[in-house]
């Protein structure tokens, strides 16, 4: 009895431990707050928004048409190989099962680049490269599925239907194919769910327009995820729920009638396991009649798996007809959440042209997908030192200032500020600009904040965010030190080094927008932040201060920009126009609270916003700052090694 | 030769779909580790991972992959031990209880535990209201072994299940009247018919747990490297394909390593699959 409660108590503990999370995230999707920081108290907004959330929607819809083609493909190939495989020599079969291991025994990320790296080389990347890379990682998987249930095969009841005059195909479908169903049904259900949870190799073999609620979750990891998401996760977590919990019922029903049929006692089922979706091989030891039944399942499965496909066929030629890219739309590639929805659109209506929208969360996972002509976008969003980068490589087009008139809304100030990484204004359209600055909570930092040296004092152990990519890291020390931020002398360099692996210890964690999160959720003192995120904040927080320290700081500027292999320049150029807008502007800010550099949206903003020193700091504070700019790539290599070892000590 | 199952040659699609889409690219990461970025053949790659920073990214990943492994199998094993014991009319319920999990993405289900192990978060929210003493492993070693052995469990306790439930029962009825007791049953008995599982269980929550990053980063406030960590930001951030070519290839050889050391322990001729 004593045993029993233990056995009972410690499946509850793991129980607990597995579904701790899932609780929270179920939690998170009744949360009012946008922050998961914080609970603003229940409410079921977010799964009205949901589903009129095109993005969402659109994204859920490939997920499931990737993992049910992947994993029909996979479960047909993986069927057959398998049965290859049992049928083969020891030696052949330990060889071809070697190569079997590859891709579970590959770290995701090398298998992906690899695929990357061949699709590259001769096709466009785009919807069937996604399928093609999902099939190859779920094969393992079946074939690992259905060997073991051929392994248990009595070998010899094929050859009695032979006997007995049955045709290969008939005693294959009727005697064998039965009998290995519930692996092909494990298999299947497992390639569907490592498909649905794949994000790597759907990452590096996309193509433009493909967007699947991974990626999209990865996107909005860093600037925080949005309450939709959790929504719709909670729903497909619940449809599951149903299903397999409905599945698993009917067939606990059918296995008790079964063993009343058999008038057997019940017995200790060795095989219950053996696939672990369904709750046991209902046709074993029992008499001819609940196997007939029992086969008519099977043959009612065969339908529905039938049908199934052929649904999702439909469905595919459908959306494949989708995909065709129409003469007339533009591809978008934009930051996480750095753009009003109502924005696009507004454009798609007055113009007529469709938007493609997608989003990166680092200028580092932009880049590739640009450069190397993987995908060919019409817009993208680069930060300063990456549109010097771009230039460089002679990656933009020119803008033709007569098809945007709109430009001249651009603050001066700030088209001059672009020159330092855009001369002459020719390639970049400043679009966000903002400053870094220290994030701190007054109810922890009771003393004034003016310079960067209170991130190193030990006082605030464990209560600092800091940075997490290199260029921000190392802006803080050279700047403290008198240095440039652009600076490329190596002493200046390693000195930056030695503080930042000095300061490690005091530092709770490195972070990009998740600061925001931590901040807002009293989880520290001090942050590095980006002015905009400290607008949404200090709402969100109202003890939350931002200060821009006396040694100055990094002024960003992130641009709109159209790529050399754009495919649809006239789209772009009038897409920019339509963003260069007056109202357009203020309808950005009020979406995203980061400063716009269009001078005539600013003046239709409040007068209370327009005085904010976060927003639009004084000119004082803006001299005290400066842009990066891209350092060749030998520098950049340099910095990166320097931020490597500052990690790993 | 005619009336058996199944003929070697159907195999043939798939090894060709294997051939095109898993060789072949691995023959570029190939081209990658071994050549410069100008094209030129250089083993600087391969020997980038005895430098201190990357040698010390490696050992971190080994150590954190195998103190996850260990308790991946000190939980996982018990709790097998208990299912099989249960009735077996809900042991289908139960397994899939197991995989259910893996129906949120894997990246929310890890950033939830950090709402679940901020210094504020849910967990210390109800230890104080019990006052008790604060859990702080949040961006710690602690927190990512954590959520290494939440992300990969399943994958340990699934083969031990499948190994142990497959043992036939007469065996051990045969052993008891025999007059074995239930120590000599497990030592002789169920431990060697459940190694095959172990073993796998030991490859599939190793391997992923040694070459992660995701998890490092969640959970490890990015304040810990692991060689998961320096493979991705060469590929992701550094713009340096040719290194983190060269770095996986070495990752790669030593995964088959440990494979092959572990596979000696299994003398099952099959091994036993997640499933």
């Amino acid at each position: 009895m004593v045993k029993k409660a233990a056995s009972r108590i410690y499946i509850g503990f793991i129980f607990l431990l597995l579904y701790a999370p899932i609780a929270t995230l179920m939690l998170l999707s009744f949360n009012d707050s946008r922050t998961r920081a914080q609970w603003g108290g229940f409410t079921l907004k977010w799964y009205v928004k949901l589903f009129q959330d095109q993005g969402i929607m659109s994204a859920l819809f490939t997920t499931l048409v990737i993992a049910l083609l992947a994993s029909l493909v996979a479960s047909l190939l993986g069927t057959a190989a398998a049965l290859g495989i049992n049928a083969m020599g020891r030696r052949l079969r330990s060889a071809v099962m070697g190569l079997t291991n590859i891709p579970l025994l590959n770290a995701d990320i090398v298998t992906a680049i690899a695929l990357m790296l061949l699709f590259m080389r001769f096709v466009n990347l785009g919807f069937t490269t996604v399928v093609i890379g999902h099939i190859t990682f779920c094969l393992p998987f079946v074939i690992l599925s259905v060997l073991p249930k051929l392994a248990q095969l009595n070998p010899n009841i094929y050859e009695a239907a032979l006997d007995l005059g049955a045709s290969r195909k008939y005693a294959f479908y009727r005697v064998i194919l039965p009998d290995i169903f519930p692996g092909v049904m494990t298999g299947f259900m497992l390639s569907f769910t490592m498909s649905m949870d794949d994000f790597i190799i759907t990452h590096f073999t996309k193509g433009v327009g493909v967007d699947t609620l991974s990626t999209k979750i990865y996107t909005e990891v860093r600037k925080g995820i949005r309450p939709e998401i959790y929504a719709v996760s909670t729903l497909l977590f619940l449809v599951v729920l149903i299903c397999l919990f409905l599945y698993n019922r009917q067939t606990a029903i059918q296995v008790k009638k079964q063993r009343i049929a058999a008038e057997r006692p019940v017995e200790y089922d060795s095989d219950a396991s053996s696939s672990f979706l369904t709750l046991s091989d209902p046709q074993k030891d029992v008499d001819p009649e609940a196997e007939l039944r029992a086969r008519r399942r099977a043959k009612g499965w065969k339908i529905a798996v039938g049908s199934a496909a052929g649904l999702l066929f439909a469905v595919l030629l459908v959306y494949s007809g989708m995909q065709g890219r129409s003469a007339n739309e533009i591809y978008v590639y934009n930051w996480g959440e750095y753009m009003d929805p109502q924005i696009i659109t507004q454009f798609e209506q007055e113009t007529g042209i469709k938007v493609r929208y997608e989003e990166y969360s680092t200028n580092e996972e932009m880049y590739p997908k640009v450069k190397s002509g993987a995908a060919t976008y019409d817009v993208v969003f680069p930060s300063d030192y990456m549109v010097q980068k771009m230039i460089d490589e002679d990656m933009l087009a020119k803008l033709d200032y007569s098809k945007i008139p709109n430009i001249k809304n651009i603050g001066a100030s700030y088209m001059k500020s672009a020159q330092k990484f855009d001369p002459g204004n020719q390639y970049a359209i400043p679009y966000i600009w903002g400053t870094v600055g220290i994030l701190y909570n007054k109810k922890m930092v009771h003393e004034p904040v003016h310079s960067w040296s209170i991130l190193w004092d030990p006082k605030y152990k464990g209560e600092i965010y800091m940075q997490n990519s290199v260029r921000d890291a190392f802006s803080i020390p050279l700047l403290m030190e008198g240095h440039s931020l652009n600076s490329t002398n190596k002493q200046e360099l390693e000195q930056a080094k030695d503080l930042l692996i000095k300061q490690k210890p005091l530092v709770q964690a490195y972070l990009v927008d998740e600061v925001r999160d931590k901040m807002i959720g009293n989880e520290g003192a001090l942050g590095v932040i980006y002015s905009g995120e400290a607008i949404f904040c200090h709402d969100e927080n109202p003890d939350l201060e931002y200060v821009v320290p006396d040694e100055g700081s990094n002024i960003w500027i992130d641009c709109a920009v159209i790529p050399k292999n754009a495919k649809n320049k006239e789209g772009a150029e009038e897409f920019l126009n339509f963003l260069c807008r007056p109202e357009v502007g203020v309808m950005n800010f009020n979406y995203i609270t980061y400063s716009t550099p269009n001078v005539a949206s600013q003046k239709l903003l409040p007068k209370d916003i327009q005085d904010n020193q976060i927003a639009f700091p004084d000119q004082s504070i803006l001299d005290r700052c400066e842009p990066f700019q891209y350092l060749g790539p030998k520098m950049e290599a340099y910095y990166d090694q320097l931020w490597k070892e500052v990690k790993s000590y | 030769m005619n009336n058996t199952l199944g003929r070697p040659v159907m195999t043939s699609p798939y090894l060709l779909w294997m051939l095109i889409f898993t060789l072949v690219p691995l023959g570029f990461m190939v081209y990658y580790g071994l050549t410069a970025a100008d094209g030129s053949f250089t083993l600087q790659n391969i020997i980038a991972m005895a430098h201190p920073v990357h040698l010390k990214a490696l050992w971190l990943s080994l150590v954190l992959a195998l103190i996850s492994t260990l308790i991946c199998l000190a939980l996982s094993y018990p709790l097998a031990l208990i299912l099989c014991n249960m009735k077996v009319n809900q042991n289908g319920f139960i397994i899939f209880i197991f995989v259910l999990p893996m129906w949120m993405n894997f990246l929310l289900r890890t950033l939830a535990w950090q709402n679940l192990l901020d210094h504020n978060g849910i967990i210390n929210n109800i230890l104080t209201f019990f006052h008790l003493p604060e859990l702080n492993i949040i961006n710690t070693p602690a927190a990512i072994v954590l959520g290494m052995v939440y992300d990969f469990l399943p994958f340990m306790i699934l083969p031990i299940y499948n190994a142990m439930s497959r043992i036939n029962k007469d065996v051990l009825d045969a052993a008891r009247d025999l007059g074995a007791g239930d120590g000599t049953i497990f030592r002789r008995i169920i431990f060697p018919l459940t190694v095959p599982g172990m073993v796998s269980g030991i490859t599939m929550v190793f391997v992923p747990a040694l070459t992660t990053f995701v998890i490092s980063d969640l959970l490890g406030g990015s304040k810990i490297l692991l060689i998961g960590n320096v493979i991705d930001q060469e590929f992701m951030q550094g713009d340096n394909w040719n290194l983190g070519a060269g770095l996986s290839l070495v990752l790669m050889i030593l995964v088959l390593l440990t494979m092959a050391i572990t596979a000696k322990f299994d003398k099952g001729k099959e091994g036993v699959g997640l499933w």
